[in-house]
């Protein structure tokens, strides 16, 4: 243990001096960290600390635990002779949110993390004042996430706000928020969400653990976290879902989720995952289930294509023409007539094209992005295939393929997807059918084997759960929603006979 | 070194080494669309003509220049002792991979189904990349100038061939026959094979020259080549082709212009819509019959005839039934006393039905075939004279 360790976890003394000292000794001097000496009793001599950083403290919060100091002080002591740092909390201090710690280390903490530490020469512990309040970006629409019905309000990168969002939407008081610090210097605020009795125990018990055994200097965003807990940290598929949309994760935990909530970023994760969820979208939900259950095929439709198309088509063209019926293999010859590289080499070089036109066009600043994608599809789409460098139908094949990737609606599974896309690109230009089926195959036995926290990734298709069964392919109405996911501990989520009729007409009276 | 590098390692040299193995470009490929089969001059060898796809020039512009000739087919014919020989002499001149998975059509030349169609038959379904729907005609042209010659609607030959048999069923003058048609019937113990007979007509009238009339060659599919075990005896005209299809496939309809009763020189037309046919073996004292039954529902589609229609239908009926039992008989003539093999699948039905009598005659069944009595019975009804009443003659 270092010399400043040490101090870190030792005790406040009773004298403010001594205890100044050890707070210059471990913060020096910022230019933004503000001491603030006051004296409480000019008679009694009792002399004060405000410790507070600019930038991260609302003035209002300061102006009113000077207020109170100041102002009330000496009427206090004139009843009594001493005061403790209870009462000087009690009696003294207005603000809303106030503590008493007796390690210095938390002080600090609390000072770097916006809190204002005030310490009163003769108490021998620091009195840590909420006075967060730094300038943030104000609650609105996700920007990764966007449906067309459904509640616009997406997180922000500021935890509390996040969830405070989330008790909106969940007043339940079985809804439990832990708090806990991630990160050896960055102490970043991780919070755990979940309902208790709804949330299998072991569930929650699993994620607190793991998170507690990250052992990261900082924590800038969740995608730290993601990849410190999850389950198979080599596979190329995501097992914990990540998303902007508090309707997402707060559906998520009255499942019997759980969610991780990071400071500083918008993306609050979700915990276990399910592969088919990717597939899912939020307006599923809020549209009427037929329509839902449309679109969601529709979208199983797009995983296909996006996954599969180009290397089926590299594979016909190159190894099983007469798996192609005859005009179309006609059509696609008199394409590829002029077209000097082999199939395989075209696919991939679209391929790159188009992933790189994405790329640009998301680096690239707002107004040149749109350029990029213009000049990017008038090559792409006219000058190369009238110079002869690909044929007309790869570029629909890559353009469909591309268009069907951003029907996925989440972000990390659609990234995925496309890069597994070109192992069996190649795999099928290579070995032909064969090469395309044992690549697939490969992948879907490795996305078998996967779990996320303890749940089969492919559930509840492979194994087969017969009662989850009415979320996968369709979405089935709400009032069939009788029971929960069997992730869940509590599973009833309504009781039968919940749908809709029209009122019994009254028998006519005789008259 | 770990398992994953000694996976990696293993990838590479299967991707280097043995990699493309059968990799082929479809741009690469020398696409046949139809191939003909004629004896060679001398009457020793074959020569195999194949009809061969221009992509770029089939499918017209498609955003690329193609630089083509402006011409679909590229035909090129070789000669060899069988037909692998001429197959891979094809290949000293093609340019690119002859590949057959694309073939729609095989026709063969009179001369060359005479002299037996068994090495054809083996060669073509031996090839790996042949599709057994390939159709089969006799042609009696040089099936070299069959194949090559630029046809009708569409822009490859060999696929008006195609649509001719997708269609053929309308006039049901000729069998269905592809690849596995034929084989099977080639391969049967109990029948002879029968196949399509496809030829060249001048129907088609130039758009440049139209006084000059029908000067285009067209194909025509109509009346069938018969065989027996693998050579050709003689053709069936269109007529008793006809009737010979209702025993080796189902028929979807049909259209037959009649007599109207009473008078010659008018005409009446009927569809057939529905019909029932079945051909049922009977075994009395030993002694094999057939009883082939039909009974059939008709509309009225075309009423030339003068007078009433309530009146005529009946007699048109009878038209109708005698029209079809002359179309039965005359083909069974044919079949029995002209060649004498049985080419109506008649056997199997035998052999289907008494199994154990059909094991002591098995081998004499070709000379007991021309002797054998066979029935017709054809039962027709007019069901849909259509709303109007009169006839379109005064």
């Amino acid at each position: 243990m270092t010399h400043q360790d040490q101090l870190l976890k030792s005790a406040y003394s009773d004298s403010l001096d001594e205890n100044v000292k050890t707070l210059d000794a471990l913060l020096d001097k910022s230019i933004d960290l503000i001491i603030r000496p006051l004296v409480l009793h000019k008679g009694k001599d009792i002399r004060a600390r405000c410790y507070f950083t600019d930038g991260l403290v609302k003035a209002l919060e300061i102006d009113t635990i000077l207020t109170g100091l100041m102002a009330f002080t000496e009427d206090v002591f004139k009843e009594r002779e001493e005061l403790t740092g209870k009462e000087l909390m009690e009696r003294l201090l207005l603000n809303f949110s106030v503590r008493i710690t007796h390690e210095i280390g938390e002080g600090i903490t609390a000072i770097l993390s916006g809190d204002t530490l005030l310490l009163v020469d003769g108490i021998g512990a620091g009195l840590i004042v909420g006075t967060r309040g730094w300038d943030m970006r104000s609650v609105s629409e996700p920007a990764t996430e966007t449906v067309v019905r459904g509640p616009r309000d997406g997180f922000t990168e500021n935890i509390r706000t996040n969830t405070g969002i989330m008790r909106r939407r969940i007043r339940d008081p079985n809804l439990r928020i832990e708090g806990m610090q991630i990160g050896t210097r960055s102490k970043t605020d991780v919070n755990i969400a979940y309902i208790k009795d709804i949330a299998k125990e072991e569930l929650v018990e699993e994620v607190r653990s793991r998170l507690k055994s990250i052992k990261i200097d900082a924590v800038l965003e969740s995608g730290y976290i993601e990849e410190l807990i999850e389950d198979s940290p080599k596979s190329i598929f995501v097992t914990i879902q990540s998303t902007e949309r508090p309707d997402k994760v707060a559906a998520a935990i009255l499942e019997g989720r759980v969610a991780v909530f990071v400071d500083n970023t918008p993306f609050v994760l979700v915990m276990p995952t399910y592969f088919w969820e990717y597939v899912q979208a939020a307006d599923d939900y809020y549209s009427r289930y037929w329509v839902g259950s449309f679109f969601r095929q529709i979208r199983y439709f797009c995983f296909l294509l996006s996954l599969t198309l180009t290397p089926i088509y590299v594979m016909l063209v190159s190894f099983h023409h007469e798996m192609i019926p005859t005009e179309l293999a006609l059509t696609i010859a008199s394409g590829r007539a002029v077209v000097p590289f082999p199939v395989l080499l075209e696919a991939l070089m679209m391929e790159i094209a188009f992933e790189l036109m994405r790329e640009a066009g998301l680096r690239m600043p707002k107004p040149i992005g749109q350029a990029v994608s213009i000049v990017g599809s008038l090559i792409i789409g006219q000058a190369a295939v009238q110079a002869g460098l690909v044929s007309p139908f790869m570029v629909i094949v890559v353009a469909v393929t591309g268009i069907a990737s951003f029907a996925i609606p989440n972000y990390p599974a659609s990234f995925s997807i496309r890069l597994v896309r070109f192992p069996l690109i190649i795999a099928a230009g290579f070995f032909g059918l064969l090469g395309f089926a044992v690549f697939l195959f490969g992948f879907m036995i490795h996305a078998l084997s996967l779990r996320s926290f303890g749940e089969p990734y492919l559930a509840p298709a492979a194994p087969f759960r017969p009662r989850d069964q009415k979320d996968l392919l369709a979405r089935m109405p709400w009032w069939s929603y009788e029971k929960r996911p069997s992730m869940a501990q509590d599973r009833r989520r309504q009781p039968s006979g919940t749908k809709p009729k029209p009122p019994r007409p009254e028998p006519p009276q005789p008259t | 070194m770990s398992a994953l590098r000694r996976i990696g390692c293993a990838l590479l040299a299967l991707a280097l080494f043995a990699g493309c193995a059968g990799k082929q470009e479809i741009s690469e490929l020398a696409i046949v669309t139809g191939v003909g089969l004629d004896l060679t001059d001398d009457g020793e060898g074959v020569r195999v003509t194949a009809q061969i796809v221009r992509a770029a020039d089939a499918r017209g512009q498609t955003g690329a220049p193609a630089g083509g000739t402006g011409e679909p087919i590229y035909s090129v014919s070789a000669e060899g002792d069988t037909i692998f020989a001429a197959i891979r002499n094809l290949a000293r001149i093609s340019s690119r991979r002859v590949y057959w998975a694309h073939n729609f059509v095989i026709a063969m030349s009179e001369e060359y189904a005479r002299e037996g169609i068994s090495d054809m038959v083996d060669f073509f379904t031996r090839n790996h990349e042949l599709r057994m729907e390939t159709w089969v005609v006799v042609t009696p042209d040089r099936a070299e100038e069959f194949i090559s010659t630029r046809t009708g609607i569409e822009i490859l030959p060999g696929e008006s061939v195609e649509k001719l048999f997708w269609y053929s069923d309308i006039v049901g003058e000729a069998p269905q026959t592809n690849m596995m048609n034929v084989e099977e019937m080639l391969l049967s113990d109990t029948t002879h094979p029968m196949i399509a007979r496809a030829a060249l007509r001048k129907a088609g009238i130039s758009n440049k020259k139209p006084e000059k009339g029908a000067s285009v060659n067209q194909a025509e599919l109509s009346g069938a080549a018969v065989f027996k075990k693998d050579r050709m005896v003689g053709w069936l005209k269109p007529g008793e082709a006809r009737a010979a299809v209702f025993f080796i496939q189902d028929v979807e309809s049909l259209i037959l212009p009649l007599a109207c009763p009473g008078e010659e020189k008018h005409k009446a037309t009927v569809e057939l819509q529905e019909h029932r046919f079945n051909v049922k073996p009977a075994l009395k004292n030993g002694e094999i019959s057939f009883l082939v039954s039909m009974d059939a529902d008709a509309d009225l589609v075309e009423f030339g005839c003068d007078g009433p229609l309530e009146s005529a239908l009946p007699d048109i009926e009878k038209v109708l039934e005698k029209e079809l039992r002359q179309g039965f008989e005359s083909m069974l003539e044919v079949a029995q006393n002209d060649y004498q093999v049985d080419f109506l699948k008649l056997g199997d039905r035998v052999r289907n039905e008494y199994p154990v009598y059909w094991h002591r005659i098995e081998r004499r069944w070709d000379s007991i075939f021309p002797d054998v009595e066979i029935e017709v019975d054809v039962h027709a009804e007019i069901t849909s004279s259509v709303l109007k009443v009169r006839g379109g003659r005064k």
